[in-house]
């Protein structure tokens, strides 16, 4: 027999299959190994010049972006202590719809120096109450370097100042065009006459994309109003221009109503039978007249419509579109301000909508059906139709112009509109503000608000290699940059505007981002701080791991079969 | 063995061996949650097999969540489990107290001493202790209201939410649990039900944004486009009626002749719920007539149809469906209306009142307030928080916190915390005359070693907050000692943010008196009975295949 070794205590305690990691074990280093893999993924897609990551996920579906939030999600991860992080992501995409990449990066480089720290002989705990300390001390100073504001929320030149980073951080280069074509969709949809000091209510879901592929992304285009994939069901497919036109909306199908209770038709002989359909025919000939008299030219159906009642409508001259989803037909209900009907009949007047202009084109090779609000009508949803060559462009332009648009309703929270420099400017100036703020503060909690301040450093230079600068020429250029003593040449603010050059023109790597016109929404990058730090700390405090062994579900479809679908071997 | 004569396939541990399991399992499961013990204790991540993640620093959450093998393991899990639920707290003690008592224990049956004798010494340790724990506790009622104050509730809640949560969130989750337990307290009746504390989550914010609303706050909201989102002054209907097309109990079909014929039997079909909708209309307008600053909310458990819920958008009625059987009982106390199981006698009377009905979307759900009542009473704790694990565990320190402040309002005595009962029971027992007892002869291995295992307590939650655990002890003992010379009572429990003594009582650290009480009975009680076990058997089938 050879010699057995002696087993632990909790041999045995738990059910087969089931592992703990604790801390003896070092299982807070392995967690921020595994961290630290993610972090090198996500570090490359920040900011303007970020690369993209090409992403096959479970369903065989590609994914070409650099938006950390869909990277994560897609990537479907399992470790724990990277979950936390990536819940921390979506978190900020659903709060602030940017600044998702900011959490994940932010979060790992602090659990990466949180590493230097424990290995010196930091406790967790310490290193958390330092953290805690800096992050609120962070916000204090994020509050006080706020060097431009948006005043007024429906000027479509002050949004683009918001804009424009944002969406530059997706689609570098065609920053102007897509922020152009979101402030036109915000304009029309923010209600106008709001009062002076009151902040307009804005719902996101009322600009909505349509992407048709073909042509350029030049060939894009807002249209106040909706667009639908599908074009009219009777013969008509346009109505004429310039008049408003009448819209009822259906939820129900428009066809011979139906009992809940099985019905059978009980004829006793072949006149009866004649009878019946004539009947039939007469009856939804009246419930279509009833709808043509009260001036309607337009009808929505929710549900199906009946080829008889198809027929009569089109003899009505009354234009019918289908539109299966429950959602877009409260849109559209929105769109023209009718009422969703549920029973069929002539709807009263103040359930019928208004419309403008209702017609069909041909866009690519798509026909789409339009229903747009002209001049002054206020409409509640604007439709931003997307032109570009592959899905996968269009998908990620799409992720663009979503983030844009959620910066807008970050916009109009209260303090929304205030705006810090962005390019890595605020980044740059945390770090030393910090540090200086742990230098004062006694004891053991001074190395973790240090560590916590250099954590911020990984942005700008980030922003430098990405951009192909010299990363140890720009960062000292910056530190330099920002680190002047007030005097009347310099006012406070200049020094605070100084940021990474991108485009390499200026030689030191340092411009004013005033010139350039790059902001950082305060809240969006608050809310990050303190979402990343939460994270951080979250990880930071786990002694023990312990984890079941994994259920086994149904299996993930495999992919599908290269050659053709009909090849049988 | 002769065992085998019977089943070849049993497999069975005897005397030493078996006792030695037993100890081994006991520490294995203490040496697990014992980390998690006090306001230093660490978090465990749980994963399940869905890859969902847990936070916590909660025995019972941990010991429900885990999938224990070990049947020792087991016995002691289930003794904490009915711990929490008699008391609501101290799971985490329960396991530490039986692993510690056996270890102990073990000590002296490997002198020689039978576990019989130990056990006795245990029984009469416990109820010594029990005893000086009734001397040990505090009274805290209010003089002149017979009532414990809410600032006292308040230390209470904070000493139980601290062992469960960050101190920040601790601060904001304390006035909470203690305003939402007063607000469902009787005070006539002296009764108390802590079901009529809705908790509510919402995956939003942060867990520090968790708000007490003095109402009801419902996961649902009207279901159609056309309702009022907000409604002031409202009349509530609470119903249980349903409000759409129901098929016959019996096959049924109708037969027709003429397309006439099958509308009106269409038409009769939706007559019977349009009788229905007619009432409530009524009862509408009688209320409210054609006075536009009142309100109608009509809350339902069943269901009510997309036609019936127009009818009602039409006359500007909010229409709530699928209500939450559980909220049915707490709308009657918040709105103090009557629930109502047909329209056949509907009348004003029945009618609630809440001062203001409005809808919430966060995302893609719809969260309905039913506030300014006139006296509500009962109440949500709104529970926020980004992530699954925030919610949980802010949700089970919830739930804890509202038993502690319960206990105190139950028992009205509590107990000095931070370890101070044990540190003093466990000298009081050492300087006991055993043999007045009638702890004779060997019993009395029984009675050190309960007096020792006491102080398991005390220097889990030193060890925990980083500091060496007989330093400090030694430290409280010294003062104890000091005090007693001075002939004065002192209370002196540990200080985990400087590893010191401190004095409980003046820090507003308190135990629940119940909590303790429970935990020493249990944990004796099962320390007990696994000492006694001297054969471990496992002769059943395993499974009928074989």
């Amino acid at each position: 027999m050879s010699l057995k070794l002696p087993q632990n205590p909790n041999a045995g305690l738990f059910k087969q299959g089931y592992n703990s990691y604790s801390n003896a074990d070092g299982q807070i280093n392995k967690s921020i190994a595994a961290i630290r893999e993610i972090h090198q993924m996500c570090l490359s897609s920040i900011g303007p010049c970020g690369r993209n990551k090409v992403i096959i996920n479970h369903l065989g579906k590609i994914i070409i972006t650099n938006d950390a939030a869909t990277m994560l999600r897609e990537l479907d991860i399992i470790h724990p202590a990277v979950r936390v992080l990536v819940m921390a992501t979506e978190q900020q995409k659903i709060d602030m719809g940017d600044c998702t990449n900011l959490v994940m990066v932010l979060a790992a480089e602090l659990l990466n120096v949180a590493e230097k720290l424990i290995s010196l002989g930091l406790s967790p705990i310490e290193i958390i109450q330092g953290y805690n300390m800096a992050k609120n001390f962070t916000f204090k100073e994020l509050d006080s370097m706020v060097v431009n504001e948006i005043e007024d929320r429906n000027d479509k030149l002050e949004l683009k100042k918001i804009l424009k980073p944002v969406i530059a951080s997706k689609q570098y280069g065609s920053e102007d065009l897509l922020s152009d074509l979101v402030a036109d969709a915000v304009a029309h949809v923010l209600p106008k006459n709001v009062p002076s000091g009151q902040i307009p209510f804005f719902n996101v879901d009322s600009v909505r994309v349509v992407k048709i592929m073909g042509g350029s992304l030049n060939n894009s285009t807002v249209i106040k109003g909706m667009v639908f994939n599908r074009e009219p069901e009777g013969h008509l497919k346009s109505l004429p221009a310039g008049i408003k036109h009448k819209v009822a909306v259906f939820t129900c199908p428009l066809d011979i109503a139906n009992t809940e209770t099985k019905g059978t038709v009980l004829l006793h002989n072949a006149e009866e039978m004649l009878n019946f359909s004539k009947d039939e025919e007469k009856q939804i000939d009246n419930m279509m007249k009833e709808i043509a008299d009260m001036g309607v030219t337009c009808v929505v159906a929710g549900a199906g419509v009946g080829e008889l009642a198809l027929h009569y409508l089109n003899r009505y001259n009354i234009l019918v579109l289908k539109v299966p989803s429950k959602f877009e037909l409260r849109r559209i209900c929105r769109v023209c301000g009718a009422t969703p009907l549920p029973r069929l009949g002539a709807p009263t007047p103040e359930e019928i909508g208004i419309i403008e202009t209702v017609k069909t084109m041909e866009i690519g090779g798509d026909r789409v059906t339009i229903f747009q609000q002209e001049s002054g009508e206020i409409t509640r949803t604007a439709t931003i139709i997307l032109r570009g060559a592959t899905q996968n462009n269009l998908d990620d332009i799409e992720r663009a112009i979503d983030d844009g648009v959620a910066v807008i309703k970050g916009l109009m929270k209260p303090d929304g509109g205030k705006l810090l420099p962005g390019a890595g400017a605020t980044e740059i100036e945390l770090v030393s503000r910090i540090t200086k703020y742990g230098e004062r503060t006694p004891g053991l909690l001074q190395l973790a608000i240090k560590q916590f301040a250099l954590a911020f450093e990984v942005i700008p230079r980030t922003l430098a290699e990405t951009a192909g600068l010299d990363v140890n020429e720009v960062l000292p250029n910056l530190y330099s940059a920002h680190n002047v003593t007030n005097d009347e040449e310099h006012n406070d603010i200049d020094h605070l505007c100084k940021g990474v050059q991108l485009d390499g023109e200026s030689a030191d790597g340092v411009t004013d981002i005033r010139e350039e016109g790059i902001y950082d929404a305060l809240a969006a990058k608050k809310f990050a701080i303190n979402v990343a730090t939460e994270a951080a700390n979250t990880v930071l405090s786990i002694d023990q791991i312990i984890m079941a062994k994994r259920a086994g579900g149904p299996a993930p479809p495999s992919r599908p079969k290269p050659g053709n679908w009909d090849q049988d071997d | 063995m002769s065992l085998q004569l019977l089943n070849p396939k049993a497999e069975s541990l005897r005397r030493d061996a078996a006792l030695k399991v037993n100890v081994t399992s006991a520490e294995g499961l203490q040496s697990v949650l014992e980390t998690n013990l006090g306001p230093k204790g660490t978090l465990k991540m749980l994963v399940d097999g869905a890859g969902n993640i847990k936070l916590t620093k909660d025995g019972k959450v941990l010991l429900t969540e885990m999938q224990i093998q070990s049947p020792t393991a087991v016995m002691i899990a289930r003794a904490a489990a009915a711990q929490d639920e008699i008391t609501g707290d101290g799971t985490t003690t329960v396991v530490c107290l039986v692993g510690e008592l056996l270890k102990q224990a073990y000590r002296f049956v490997q002198e020689g001493v039978h576990p019989r004798i130990v056990t006795d010494g245990f029984e009469i340790a416990r109820a010594e202790t029990l005893k000086f724990l009734d001397e040990y506790k505090v009274s805290k009622l209010n003089d002149e209201t017979d009532e414990v104050d809410r600032e006292f509730l308040l230390q209470v809640a904070r000493s139980s939410l601290a062992t469960k949560v960050k101190p920040e969130l601790t601060e904001i989750l304390s006035p909470i649990v203690t305003d939402a337990v007063l607000n469902v307290q009787d005070k006539e009746n002296k009764s108390l039900d802590l079901y009529m504390v809705e908790t509510m989550q919402m995956q939003h914010l942060s867990p520090n944004d968790t708000v007490f609303v003095k109402g009801l706050v419902l996961d649902h909201g009207g279901r159609h486009p056309d309702m009022p989102q907000r409604v002031e002054n409202a009349y509530v209907l609470i119903l249980n009626v349903s409000l759409e097309y129901e098929k016959t109990e019996v096959n049924s079909s109708f037969f027709y002749s003429t397309p006439e014929q099958r509308d009106s039997l269409a038409a009769s079909e939706r007559k019977f719920v349009d009788e229905k909708l007619k009432k409530i209309i009524d009862l509408k307008n009688e209320v409210c007539g054609l006075d536009s600053d009142k309100g109608f909310v009509i809350i339902n458990q069943k269901g009510i149809d997309p036609m019936s819920l127009d009818v009602l958008a039409k006359h500007n009625i909010l229409a709530l469906r699928r209500a939450k059987r559980r909220n049915m009982e707490r709308l009657q106390l918040v709105t103090s209306g009557e629930a109502q199981n047909s329209v056949d006698d509907l009348s004003p009377s029945i009618l609630g009142y809440s001062g203001l009905v409005y809808q919430e979307t966060i995302g893609e759900e719809k969260f309905t307030y039913v506030t300014a009542n006139k006296n509500p009473k009962s109440c949500t704790i709104l529970i926020k928080g980004s992530t699954n694990y925030q919610l949980a565990q802010t949700k089970d320190a919830v739930r804890d916190g509202l038993r502690a402040v319960a206990n105190v309002l139950k028992d009205k005595t509590v107990v000095p915390g931070a370890g101070a009962f044990f540190i003093a029971a466990s000298q009081h027992l050492k300087k006991l005359n055993m043999n007045k007892l009638g702890a004779k002869g060997k019993t009395k291995t029984g009675v050190d070693a309960f007096a020792e295992a006491l102080l398991v307590i005390p220097k889990t939650l030193i060890k925990n907050s980083g500091y060496d655990a007989l330093d400090v002890l030694a430290l409280c003992e010294d003062e104890l000692n000091g005090a007693e010379e001075n002939g004065e009572r002192r209370y002196v429990g540990v200080d985990l943010n400087l590893g010191d003594s401190c004095d409980p009582t003046i820090e507003g650290i308190w135990d629940s008196y119940r909590v303790i009480r429970n935990a020493i009975s249990g944990a004796n009680g099962i320390a007990s009975n696994l000492l006694l076990c001297d054969e471990l058997l496992r002769a059943g089938r395993s499974t009928l295949k074989e």
